[in-house]
């Protein structure tokens, strides 16, 4: 693959440390696409391995608005199928521009192990000193030891080891995963997957490619959630203003994932006041919502804002999904904020009502007025699209103007290669199972 | 817009091949009638030397002279000369160059020159020859021409004061501009052309001799000159005054540039470079003595270029990482940023792909074989200085230790990448380049 890639897969075998790459062909591009429909097609060439694999979309990294998103396909330890959950802010781009497309990881290590991939290398490397950290000491720790604060890190906490309910974390915070794969990754002894890229990408007809883009900016920018932004518009949005209201008092700033228009992830100050303009001093100032799910379970019940923040940080340093254990936390009674906090480590499922292919972490409700949302074979199918072309999973809701055929003729565009409308469906039934 | 290169490329690759080729007209008048032939330089990566060996290394390349050897003092002082047409010495500290090269340096490069050999400096490599009484320069009197940007008493600088003047005995060399300057040649050798070149410290020069013949004068400041001096003292200290000389030394030439006419950004000058070369290239070849070149392909060569790859990725992450940080470190007499690293690592870093493309690796055995773990060393060093930066510790040491490093692997890397385009230029039949 010449356009829109870098051209390599890389296969990496945990139990012998070896690593093999293999071309990135332009016929498994056109068959499949890429994000979940490629990490699915791999999943399933290596299936023998309990493989977790890691893809880009097609447009990930790309300026296509909203060209966020990386996808993670394993079988989840809560459903026990396949799931692909979401990676956004700005982990998917730098995975695009790791020198790697996809990389399937097959079998499990012996020993602490971590994945370092830079520049089209990749490293399996031990990481005995890393295992006993949490999240965020090993995002530090992993960065100071690489020697670049912008080094993006796929990881686990603590929990994981023992959790199912233990999701891949991004960097500091919770990914999209709603599926237990932090659990998944920690089976394999791998601690973590630290990427940087400081590649480049080939576009076939740069020049349409680029004026297309620019001129679909153009028209997102117009849509509904214009002038919205962060988690409090979006609680507004999906008609949740008690929600909105009960954030509002700690929300610093908002935080928009890699090309997205739409900033939606916010930032909750647990310490100092969120309104004042002097830069903190202190570390650690709060904590990164990046959806509402969990927010939501600790407003509905009671919880004061600030025990709820300090126990949605616990949970991102443990590594553990904040909504699905304030969901087992409900399920079973605990509803004050100690008796949460205290319950965290060792905490696990089973969770009911999980299903489906992809995260709920993206709302199912309708949101800004977009009454589609809340249907749920539509939102089904533009998951789909999100995480086939690599475009923010909630962003697809809120902009038709990314309509499949506007993506399939950009694709065109991008790669040289013939894709259709067809082609397209396919895709979108096998990665919707 | 056409490349002034580009002819000039064809010429030479033509010539490799062991063919006779039309020379460019340019060049066919800077050689006056004499038979064609393919030069063998050299180009200075010693102590003191800055990243502008790497400019030496571009141009040279877009101008297709491939017979590359890279060399420190050391290789001077023991010989490293012989069977070389030319030698080129970029910028950087002339003092620690000097002193490095030393006695034995001298002499060496006496003998090339005595017998025939051409030598190409520009800036820190021009002020090596110039007349002087301070030791250790006066080992290198080679040109009978004075620095003329030299004074006692100096206005404040109107910005980057660490790269405004030098200590030099009782006096500073000053530097009243940088960046592109407008100069006017005379006929000769540089084709009586006006054109722009870069000047970052280099000299004006005073000939003391009528052997010494002024090729270029200081003629104009640019839209894109920076003043560190006021403008009428700039135009004092440089306009009308020579920016490239040239002088006899026994049977050799020397070519002396204030301005950086190696620079990659100024391809009108690299011409130049190359009417240079063929105007004073010694009538016939030296004789070379027997090299030792190693060779590595197949599954070897893949090993050692991913070993390669590896580490030049570790460590430009570290480079980019800390590219606008405002840490200094003082060597020698030179003031190196952080940025300087990524400046040698994507030098580095844009060649390799095309290397992978060799169907072998060719190059000293030393430099095979030690590169990687070289590299390696670099890698270790960089992330040690990051993490000293950010935890406010004391770095000098450690830049010490890293930059001097990295210009010995930069050296090694380039050894082997023209050794390897050169051999690939006999078989490649269609005439692609490595770069």
């Amino acid at each position: 693959m010449e356009f829109l890639a870098s051209d390599q897969i890389a296969i990496v075998d945990l139990a012998s440390g070896e690593v093999e790459t293999e071309e990135f062909s332009d016929e498994l591009c056109q068959e499949k696409i890429g994000g979940a429909g490629i990490n699915l097609a791999l999943y399933n060439q290596h299936a023998d391995g309990d493989p977790i694999v890691l893809g880009a979309g097609l447009f990930t990294g790309s300026m296509v608005p909203g060209s966020c998103l990386g996808v993670v396909t394993a079988k989840s330890p809560l459903t026990g199928q396949v799931a692909h959950a979401p990676l956004t802010q700005y982990l998917g781009m730098e995975l695009k521009y790791s020198g790697f497309d996809y990389i399937v990881i097959k079998n499990a290590a012996a020993a602490p192990t971590m994945l370092w991939v830079h520049d089209g290398i990749l490293d399996v490397e031990e990481a005995g000193g890393l295992a006993g950290l949490d999240v965020w000491a090993a995002v530090d720790q992993v960065r100071a030891d690489k020697g670049d604060d912008l080094i993006q890190v796929l990881g686990t906490g603590p929990a994981a080891a023992s959790s199912d309910l233990a999701c891949l974390m991004n960097n500091y915070w919770p990914s999209g995963d709603r599926f237990g794969l932090g659990h998944a990754l920690a089976a394999k002894n791998l601690k973590l997957v630290a990427i940087r890229g400081l590649g480049l990408l080939e576009i076939a007809d740069d020049e349409e490619f680029v004026d297309q883009c620019v001129a679909l900016q153009g028209e997102v920018k117009g849509g509904v959630w214009a002038g919205k932004k962060g988690l409090l518009d979006l609680a507004k949005g999906m008609g949740q203003d008690a929600l909105a209201d009960w954030l509002a008092p700690l929300v610093h700033r908002h935080r928009a994932n890699f090309n997205t228009p739409f900033a939606a992830n916010s930032f909750l100050f647990l310490q100092g006041d969120p309104s004042a303009l002097p830069e903190p001093e202190e570390a650690e100032m709060g904590v990164l919502l990046t959806d509402l799910g969990a927010a939501a379970l600790f407003q509905q019940m009671g919880l004061e804002l600030g025990d709820a923040g300090a126990i949605l940080k616990q949970c991102a340093k443990l590594g553990l999904d904040a909504g699905l254990a304030a969901k087992v936390c409900l399920d079973g009674g605990k509803t004050d904020a100690a008796a949460i906090s205290g319950a965290l480590e060792g905490l696990s499922g089973p969770v009911e009502g999980l299903s489906g292919p992809f995260s709920p972490a993206t709302p199912k409700t309708a949101v800004f007025g977009v009454d589609q949302a809340g249907d749920d074979a539509w939102w089904t199918r533009r998951q789909a699209v999100a995480h086939i072309f690599g475009l923010d999973p909630l962003f697809v809701l809120l902009a038709p103007e990314l309509s499949e055929a506007k993506l399939v003729e950009l694709a065109g565009i991008g790669t040289e290669l013939e894709f259709s409308q067809e082609g397209l469906d396919a895709v979108i039934a096998e990665v919707c199972g | 817009m056409s490349n002034p290169l580009s002819a000039v490329n064809a010429y030479n690759r033509g010539l490799a091949r062991g063919g006779a080729p039309p020379p460019p007209p340019a060049l066919a008048k800077a050689r006056g009638g004499r038979a064609p032939r393919y030069p063998r330089l050299g180009v200075y990566t010693g102590a003191g030397s800055s990243h502008s060996w790497l400019w030496f290394a571009e141009s040279l390349e877009r101008l297709g002279f491939y017979d590359l050897r890279f060399l420190d003092h050391a290789e001077i002082a023991a010989g490293g000369l012989d069977g070389l047409d030319g030698l080129a010495v970029s910028g950087g500290d002339t003092f620690a160059m000097a002193r490095a090269l030393g006695q034995p340096g001298a002499k060496a490069l006496e003998g090339f020159l005595a017998g025939g050999g051409l030598y190409l400096g520009a800036c820190a490599g021009a002020y090596l020859m110039l007349r002087s009484s301070q030791e250790p320069l006066c080992w290198f009197n080679f040109v009978q021409a004075t620095i003329a940007n030299l004074s006692r008493d100096l206005p404040q600088p109107l910005m980057l004061p660490e790269k405004y003047k030098t200590a030099y005995g009782c006096d500073y060399v000053f530097h009243p501009v940088r960046e592109a300057v407008g100069l006017s040649c005379a006929p000769g050798p540089l084709g009586g052309e006006e054109l722009a070149a870069p000047l970052y410290g280099g000299p004006a020069m005073i000939p003391a001799s009528e052997e010494v013949e002024v090729l270029a004068r200081y003629a104009a400041f640019e839209k894109r000159t920076k003043f560190l001096a006021p403008r009428d003292l700039a135009a004092e200290t440089l306009l009308g005054l020579a920016a490239v000389l040239r002088a006899p030394y026994g049977r050799g030439s020397l070519y002396l540039f204030g301005p950086h006419f190696e620079h990659p950004g100024f391809p009108t000058a690299n011409r130049l470079l190359a009417a240079a070369i063929y105007a004073d290239l010694p009538e016939r070849q030296p004789e070379r003595g027997p090299e030792e070149q190693a060779a590595l392909d197949g599954r070897p060569a893949k090993d050692w270029l991913l070993s390669i790859k590896r580490e030049l990725s570790n460590s430009r992450i570290v480079a980019l990482g800390l590219e606008d940080h405002p840490a200094r470190w003082l060597i020698g007499t030179k003031v190196y940023e952080p940025a300087k690293l990524r400046v040698f690592l994507e030098a580095l870093w844009d060649r390799l792909r095309a290397l992978g493309k060799a169907p072998a690796l060719r190059g000293p055995a030393d430099a095979l074989e030690g590169l990687p773990g070289s590299l390696a060393r670099i890698t270790v060093q960089a992330r040690a200085l990051k993490q000293g930066l950010d935890a406010g510790q004391d770095t000098q040491p450690l830049a010490e230790e890293l930059f001097p490093g990295l210009v010995g692997a930069a050296s090694q890397f380039m050894k082997i990448y023209f050794a390897t385009a050169l051999a690939g230029l006999d078989e490649d039949r269609d005439g692609r380049r490595l770069h």
